[in-house]
């Protein structure tokens, strides 16, 4: 039984309990822990009662080690194949294996942990049933895919989970045959598993296709254009709906936990908390009974009635787009999700099946099942306390900046709201949620719909401010041309995550939004290159009320500048650039964070006897022509550095450098992009090495302009 | 205060329960587990009967329309005067009793969905503590989760049902096509 095998290793434990290291600091637990004095209450309570239920949340003594935890059944599993002999009772032991292996591997390397233990149980079972890498299985988003990972061979490798070189954190094809799908962005898995489903059937194979998506995914419209066509094509796949009620990321704002948002989620519930009229049901079954052998068209209408009337509002939806629904289901009880898996494998030409599953996010953990937003996201932790280890860093994130200054403006205009998707503590609306509740509008995950929402806004006056990641902007892109910027409404966009975005990879990677930004006859293009010049830049945005603006900031830390008085920004004159150094020869003009790295290189260069101009061009649309003309004609060389790909700030500098006649002299022009293939998961530092923008690499360029190719080779060998 | 205070750990007892060294708890008073446990019958009982008197709010000292912040400090406050470890010696069964009373109100009113149960309930002029809500609910949901059980069994027969008749000739669907030419094949060769 579950509560013997645990108290095993308890003991083991209490035989080193005296060792320092271990000793937790109970005070700063205090919240956490003191339910920890509750234990011999509630554990007396659950023996009496069976364990298991939904409030199961507080798991039954399993002690959580900083070393590997014994895995002995888990040891034995290297691929799924290896998992078809056990029997159900090995499989949730094997589920609990799995589980603080999930919790131990995260706790070193960081990454997503509550996701992926809500859908521990889910794995085993699908695994079990079915058979990877013919049958197809899907995870939209990917980020609980820790426990499939581990199951299809890659467990030696989960120490190097999003790192440099190592295990992507989400789903890929390149990585595994048993990725069958490349995730990152949500909602995209059933129009995948439909299109597999097809091709199977157009080639005429048996496979099975099974997609995984969560509730937060079910809100965005690709799902429902899937389901849709799903239904209609009728092509036999599955469809396991990941029911944990949370559909904002982190699953919490600042004060608790949020409720679920939308008029989905609820729907959602009801289906969960129907309590059908047995009795009725008991009564039509019987009746079918009773009619029988040749009337089977009567009895299966009123057998459909009966469902209909009894089951409410949810299951319906599901059933009119044409999937057959099943469910709810408990998602921790292995039994359950195997019995239903086996019997839906079984049953030939069942078309579209939908089971809704219900799991709890971060399920098996205490720490992560009582905190508010479920350990969406971690980074390296203690598994005994939880605590996670972040960093002291002398400044804050750009989002947290970003809200601070936000703030500020809504402070003073009260036009001003905010609009996000999904992402309230990613983007740091959270913030501005707490400050301003009726000014920050969560859509779930729908970007589209979100553009547009604000374009609405905008008609009404109102100063929308759109914080929506740089790479999710590409879901919306043509409701950011056509009803935004066609109409020219004044929608602000915040587009954080611009550049390189470490260890997420590059399914989130900012790289294109300079590009699809700046070609838009009428908005306004900028970027600041420091937390100061974000204020500012926030300002701006503010104070535009004529046209679209947007602006980028990167992932990461406030570089240490000073932030302006009150934290609110002032705003800038449009299409003016600075100048930051004042040199000769050579001229660097960068955009954005590359500014830093352009300064960076100009100390590097100093000591080579080289005295840079360093210039931060702030907008790339309207550009600063007088600036550009400027540098072209009083210098040697120009070059432009960004952290974005080719189409962007360097060619609006080509073009009107070509326009202009600055290309006819003598001066030489070079671009420094991000280079044309993208770049994996990894650390910041080799991802921008990699991509070609670090300091040296700049400074190797000048080098080479200059035609100076041993002091080029000197200083990129000399980076470390 | 150590094991040997009280009772000493009896063989057959739970060893899932702490032994003075366990280091999460670094308070120099380490806890008590067996004292507890055998006193836990009796705070149980007091805790049902003080259940019918004091609502979360009251016991938390804010009032009703108390923000979640307002409910943390309060707890944090009577939680660090309450906890066993901190509490004079001659109170100290008192005082647990208030502690997990505290720590039962804090449980409930800070997550949003308990608390709207709660107030439901404490509109009803019920007022049930969390554990007792949680048995109710529990019992509830045990009745869910058989419902649950049911539900899905007779939807996999329905479509095991349907499934019997679905590529029959009329389904002109393009999926119901496709699997009739598979089959055509399969029979072919």
């Amino acid at each position: 039984m579950a509560l013997c095998a645990s108290s095993f290793p308890a003991i083991i434990n209490w035989g080193a309990a005296s060792d320092p290291k271990k000793s937790t600091p109970f005070a700063s637990h205090f919240l956490g822990g003191s339910d920890l004095v509750l234990q011999p209450l509630k554990k007396l309570n659950q023996v009496k009662k069976r364990p298991g239920g939904v409030y199961a949340s507080l798991s039954e003594g399993a002690e959580y080690h900083s070393q590997r935890p014994a895995t002995p059944l888990l040891d034995t599993i290297n691929y799924p194949i290896h998992m078809k002999n056990l029997s159900v009772k090995e499989l949730k032991q094997l589920s609990e294996e799995l589980r603080s292996d999930v919790i131990f591997n995260v706790s070193k390397t960081g990454g997503h942990l509550g996701s992926s233990l809500g859908v521990v149980e889910l794995t085993v079972a699908l695994h079990y049933v079915f058979n990877a890498p013919r049958d197809k299985i899907l995870w939209d988003v990917g980020h609980q895919s820790y426990p499939h990972k581990i199951l299809t061979g890659r467990r030696h490798k989960m120490h190097t989970m999003r790192q440099t070189n190592g295990l992507a954190g989400f789903t890929k094809r390149s990585e595994s045959e048993y990725d069958c799908f490349g995730t990152g962005h949500s909602s995209t898995t059933i129009s995948a598993g439909l299109g597999m489903a097809v091709g199977r059937d157009l080639k005429g194979e048996r496979n099975h296709v099974v997609a995984v998506i969560g509730d937060g995914a079910m809100t965005a419209g690709q799902a429902y254009e899937a389901m849709n066509n799903a239904g209609y094509l009728d092509s036999d796949m599955i469809v396991i709906l990941n029911d944990n009620k949370q559909v904002s990321l982190p699953t919490a704002n600042l004060d608790g936990p949020t409720p679920p948002v939308g008029a989905l989620s609820s729907a959602l519930s009801r289906l969960q908390s129907n309590r059908p009229l047995r009795e009725l049901r008991e009564v039509a079954k019987g009746v079918t009974k009773q009619i029988g052998g040749p009337m089977h068209e009567l009895a299966a209408k009123v057998d459909e009635y009966a469902r209909g009337m009894i089951s409410g509002s949810g299951s319906t939806l599901f059933e009119e787009l044409g999937l057959y629904y099943i469910g709810p289901v408990d998602g921790h009880n292995i039994d359950d999700l195997v019995s239903i898996l086996k019997e839906v494998k079984t049953t030939k030409t069942t078309g579209p099946v939908l089971i809704h599953v219900v799991t709890e996010k971060g399920r098996g953990y205490p720490y992560a099942e009582r905190a508010a937003d479920k350990y969406h996201g971690v980074v390296k932790f203690d598994p005994a306390t939880g605590k996670q280890f972040k960093g002291n860093s002398a400044t804050q994130s750009y989002t947290t900046y970003f809200a601070e200054a936000l703030i500020a403006e809504a402070e003073a205009d009260k036009n001003i709201v905010a609009i996000h998707a999904a992402m309230g503590g990613g983007t740091g609306l959270n913030l501005f949620l707490r400050r301003f509740p009726q000014r920050c509008f969560d859509v779930g995950i729908a970007e589209q719909h979100a553009v547009t929402f604000a374009a609405g806004l905008a008609c009404e006056g109102l100063k929308p401010f759109c914080a929506i990641y740089s790479s999710f902007m590409q879901r919306a892109y043509d409701q950011v041309v056509h009803d935004v910027d066609l109409q020219k409404l004044p929608v602000r966009f915040a587009m954080d995550r611009a550049g390189l975005v470490g260890a997420d990879g590059p399914t989130h990677c900012g790289a294109f939004d300079v590009t699809f930004m700046a070609c838009l006859p009428n908005m306004v293009v900028m970027a600041p290159s420091d937390e100061a010049e974000l204020f500012h830049m926030v300002a701006t945005a503010a104070a535009i009320d004529d046209r679209p603006s947007c602006f980028r900031y990167p992932r990461g830390n406030g570089i240490g500048v000073q932030l302006p008085p009150g934290k609110k920004g002032v705003p800038l004159e449009v299409g003016k650039g600075r100048v930051l150094i004042e040199g000769e020869r050579v001229a660097l003009l960068g955009y954005g964070s590359a500014v830093q790295s352009c300064l960076a290189a100009a100390s590097l260069l100093e000591s080579h006897g080289l005295r840079l101009t360093v210039a931060d061009a702030r907008f790339c649309k309207p550009l600063d022509h007088a600036l550009i003309r400027k540098l072209a004609k009083s210098h040697e060389v120009l070059i432009t550095v960004e952290e974005g790909s080719i189409g962007g700030f360097g060619s609006h500098v080509a073009q009107f450098l070509a326009l202009d006649g600055l290309l006819d002299g003598k001066v030489k022009w070079r671009p420094l992009v991000l280079p044309d293939r993208y770049i994996d998961h990894g650390s910041p530092v080799d991802q921008l090495a990699e991509a070609g923008l670090t300091p040296s690499h700049i400074a190797a360029t000048v080098f080479n302009v200059l035609e100076q190719k041993r002091e080029a080779f000197e200083v990129m060998s000399s980076r470390n | 205060m150590r094991c040997s205070y009280g009772l000493t750990a009896i063989p057959g007892t739970d060893a899932r329960f702490f032994s003075p060294e366990t280091s999460f708890l670094q308070l120099r008073r380490t806890f008590q587990p067996t004292r507890i446990k055998f006193g836990l019958f009796k705070i149980k009982a007091k805790i049902d009967e003080a259940r019918k008197e004091m609502s979360f709010y009251e016991l938390l000292g804010i009032s009703e329309r108390g923000t979640s912040l307002e409910i943390k400090q309060a707890y944090k406050q009577l939680a660090r005067k309450y906890h066993p470890d901190v509490s004079p010696p001659d109170r100290v069964e008192e005082y647990t009793e208030r502690f997990i009373r505290v720590q039962e109100a804090y449980e409930t009113l800070s997550d949003p969905r308990r608390r709207a149960l709660y107030d439901k309930d404490l509109a009803l002029g019920i007022h049930l503590a969390f554990s007792a809500r949680r048995r109710y609910q529990y019992d509830e949901d045990l009745e869910d989760r058989s419902e649950w059980k049911n539900r899905w069994q007779s939807q996999l027969s329905e479509l095991k049902r349907r499934s019997r008749n679905r590529d029959a000739g009329g389904n002109m669907s393009w999926g119901a096509r496709m699997r009739r030419q598979r089959e055509e094949l399969s029979k072919e060769l």
